[in-house]
């Protein structure tokens, strides 16, 4: 496969999984919001702030909307504002793109369910949002997301290209499942609640819904809400799909069937970082985490990730030529 | 029974359907039955809207460079086809042979011994001033000893129904993914009527092209790479790009996808670096090499030309064929056809004015309200004055024009070329069309039944271009023509004194 082909359908997996997170994460927040149980709490500016600081494009938020920070503004900035590049509209926008030059790789089924709900999405705005209903609305979008997935699942030839599909969409999630977690660091609990209130357990069990984790949770952990409990799942759980360590596992699949078909060393680094991240994982102890600083680690989870993804792009993508060998 | 050409005004011009009002011609008949058989023109504007959906889902749009408001559009399609008769369809593809056997021949001889400049034929200075005349390509033995593999040559039909070649396009003629995509939508949408029909398929052209790109691949090579060459995704015609690489089962790379390693070509892929034997580039000669050509060009490949010229690498189209896109070099074809196969033209051009020649020169600027004035290198309707739709300061303007860079124009008559029922609103009115048929110039000569007919859709225009408001309809060339009589106008061979 072409490198910049396998690099393009890499974007587009990436970009619909950070896409689909930024829904989840308004989803759940939308209904924090609806939980808080005294008014003072519900039109607390700070109830939609932490949001912003998710993708890191918290600057841009406050030079466009300022504070205090409202619900409108986020959703808005989140979902539709072409101006912040990790908004819903953008990431669809940028998974078209990449998808339209290599819709000969990834099917025209696949091509053709991304350009409709790029087209959709494009006429709509808060006004859309507000008066079909948080719930009800983004659950759409939801759909129309997995329906994407589902295409690919069922159209995508099982080719290099599919790996690198999932490997995208893997790495995406591992790096976005770190910055919902860290949500939580940004959810100040007003001074009369405390660790451990009512509304800490309830700020957590969103941090799990926003993963569609919180029956899969009571299930298997029967635990409580507790930090130590989640944070344990949605970082180190084996089973859960969103999981880090979990999709960390996934990407360790794609990579080896991408290398199985390759001889020649270009790959070793990139295979090589990514074992080191899975054993720092697994090996990973959630009560010397939280005493040692949770930001901090999950900081240093998204640079990992990252250190995965460049040297993954090195061996496939930007290698330089005159060191390659000639298949 | 609705009859949906109740109003529709001829307009005294040539009409595609009716030889008169009310009166079909043969080949349209049955078109013009299933129409009576509608519920009402609501039926075939249903129609209409799914064929536009279906476009717009499976993004079969262009895009517009000047138009900031949507870069991206679809090309409007109308669902009433363009019908050409058995009989019409063999003697234009006679006409077509015979133009692309003189133009490969032409350029042959212009990169080698350069006879008809020689002799005089065609002026050495009007040739060796072309923009896209290449000295770089001069004595390079080409693979196949071919000098032009595609040509998309556009014709008119004038008043009296005789078709015209209004210029060639023998660079990166595009447009062809519309012919068949447009069959799909019309497969789709009237399937019986085009099974009834004995409608040519049109289906064969991409293993035509395939086998045509195999044949050019270096001696020896047995199972060649043929990768397809892009601008990139945001070119306008990239649609297009990535259908025909899609069709024929072929990589589509970018410039930055091929690398040259001791003057031969490979693409990079995740696994290393793979030979490529021949590249079907849609990419004009200006952005192939920046090493040779454009210095400022991302596009390309920094040594192609070398791994070109030593004949590692097949081009197509060859290097050079822009020469013969120019419109000044287009008036000579009927003598370049008269110089090397010793025939008199089959189908005849346009009337055209050099306005390099001095005479012709006053003439044009004396007559310049009634002409058609082009520039020599612009494709796409850009660049031209149309003189009886145009403002006195327009035509001041061109006149300057012309005078100050005479060699850069041509002229011709305001042509009242011919007109298809096409639904416009709610009803069908006569808009002006052309037809664009591809031709493949391999082991033999291979024409695709019919091409792209496109359509004006604006009323009165006479600018067809996709870019301009043009829009296109499906081109049905007839298996037979059953017991209908011949009513073709026969071709009138021109008659030169070379």
């Amino acid at each position: 496969m072409l490198s910049r082909v396998a690099n393009l359908i890499y974007w587009t997996a990436r970009y619909l999984e950070r896409g689909e997170n930024t829904l989840r994460l308004i989803d759940v927040n939308a209904q924090l919001v609806l939980d808080l149980e005294s008014h003072d709490d519900f039109t607390d500016p700070r109830a939609w702030e932490p949001l912003v600081y998710v993708n890191g494009n918290e600057e841009k938020f406050f030079e466009l909307h300022g504070k205090p920070v409202t619900e409108q503004a986020v959703v808005e900035y989140l979902l539709f504002d072409p101006r912040n590049s990790s908004s819903l509209l953008s990431c669809v926008a940028s998974a078209r793109e990449n998808a339209r030059c290599v819709r000969d790789q990834i099917s025209s089924e696949m091509w053709e369910v991304i350009n409709t709900f790029y087209l959709h999405l494009k006429t709509h705005d808060y006004q859309t949002y507000a008066q079909t209903g948080s719930t009800e609305y983004i659950a759409d979008l939801k759909l129309r997301t997995q329906q994407i997935y589902a295409v690919a699942e069922s159209m995508m030839p099982r080719n290099e290209g599919w790996w690198f599909y999932l490997l995208g969409r893997y790495l995406e999630r591992a790096d976005n499942v770190s910055r919902i977690i860290d949500v939580k660091y940004y959810m100040i609990l007003p001074d009369r609640h405390h660790v451990g209130s009512a509304l800490d357990v309830i700020q957590w069990g969103s941090v799990l819904r926003s993963c569609s984790g919180f029956e899969a949770f009571r299930r298997t952990q029967r635990g409580q809400l507790k930090l130590e409990n989640v944070l344990n799942y949605l970082i180190r759980d084996h089973e859960f799909p969103r999981s880090i360590l979990a999709s960390v596992n996934a990407m360790d699949n794609c990579l080896t069937k991408i290398c199985d078909s390759k001889s020649g060393e270009l790959y070793a680094p990139a295979v090589r970082e990514l074992k080191i991240l899975q054993t720092h994982l697994e090996q990973s102890d959630v009560t010397k985490i939280v005493a040692e600083g949770l930001h901090e680690y999950l900081d240093d989870i998204q640079t990992r990730v990252f250190i995965v993804h460049r040297a993954t792009m090195e061996a496939f993508v930007n290698y330089d030529p005159a060191q390659a060998q000639i298949a | 029974m609705p009859n949906f050409f109740h109003d529709y005004d001829l307009g005294g011009l040539y009409d595609e359907m009716f030889a008169a009002p009310g009166e079909p011609r043969p080949h349209y008949r049955r078109l013009w039955e299933r129409y009576q058989d509608m519920s009402g023109f609501g039926e075939l504007l249903t129609r209409q809207k799914g064929a536009n959906q279906t476009f717009i889902n499976r993004g079969v749009t262009f895009t517009v460079y000047s138009d900031k408001a949507g870069t991206e559009k679809i090309f409007p399609f109308d669902l009433v086809p363009r019908i050409i008769s058995a009989t019409e369809w063999t003697r234009m593809e006679a006409g077509l042979t015979q133009r692309m056997m003189a133009l490969d021949l032409f350029l042959k001889d212009i990169y080698s011994e350069q006879r008809i400049l020689k002799e005089g034929i065609i002026p050495r200075a009007l040739v060796e001033s072309c923009a896209h005349f290449r000295p770089e390509l001069v004595g390079v033995q080409l693979p196949r000893q071919r000098h032009v593999h595609i040509n998309g040559t556009d014709l008119i039909r004038d008043a009296d129904g005789t078709y015209r070649v209004l210029e060639d396009n023998l660079r990166t003629p595009s447009g062809v993914s519309y012919v068949l995509e447009n069959r799909q939508i019309m497969k789709r949408v009237f399937p019986n009527l085009l099974r009834n029909y004995h409608v040519r398929p049109v289906s064969g052209y991409t293993s035509d092209l395939l086998d045509l790109l195999n044949w050019l691949a270096p001696a020896g090579v047995e199972s060649p790479t043929v990768v397809l060459l892009t601008p990139g995704v945001y070119n306008s015609a990239y649609y297009e790009h990535a259908f025909l690489a899609r069709q024929m089962g072929i990589e589509i790379v970018e410039g930055s996808d091929l690398v040259v390693q001791d003057h031969k070509v490979f693409m990079k892929r995740t696994g290393g670096l793979t030979r490529v034997h021949v590249i079907y580039r849609r990419l004009d000669d200006d952005f192939l090499d920046p090493t040779v050509f454009r210095r400022d060009s991302l596009l390309g490949v920094p040594g192609l030309f070398e791994a070109y010229r030593r004949g590692n690498v097949a081009l197509t189209n060859p290097v050079g064929t822009g020469i013969a896109d120019d419109k000044a070099v287009y008036y000579y074809v009927p003598q370049m056809i008269k110089f090397y196969l010793g025939e008199d033209s089959l189908l005849p051009n346009v009337e055209t004015y050099l306005t390099s020649n001095a005479s012709e020169r006053s003439f044009v600027l004396e007559n310049l309200p009634k002409l058609v004035v082009k520039s020599v290198n612009e494709a796409g309707g850009y660049g031209m004055l149309i003189g009886p739709h145009a403002t006195k300061k327009q035509l001041k303007e061109f006149a300057d024009k012309i005078v100050a860079n005479p060699r850069n124009f041509i002229a011709q008559p305001t042509l009242a070329f011919s007109r298809c029922p096409t639904i416009c609103g709610r009803e069908m009115e006569g808009r002006h069309v052309d037809l664009r048929p591809y031709i493949l110039n391999g082991e033999s000569v291979k024409i695709m039944p019919g091409g792209l007919t496109r359509v004006a859709l604006k009323k009165g225009s006479l600018v067809v271009n996709s870019s301009q408001g043009g829009g296109s309809k499906d081109t049905w060339v007839l298996a037979d023509d059953g017991d209908a009589p011949d009513t073709a106008p026969p071709i009138k061979p021109e008659k030169l004194s070379v």
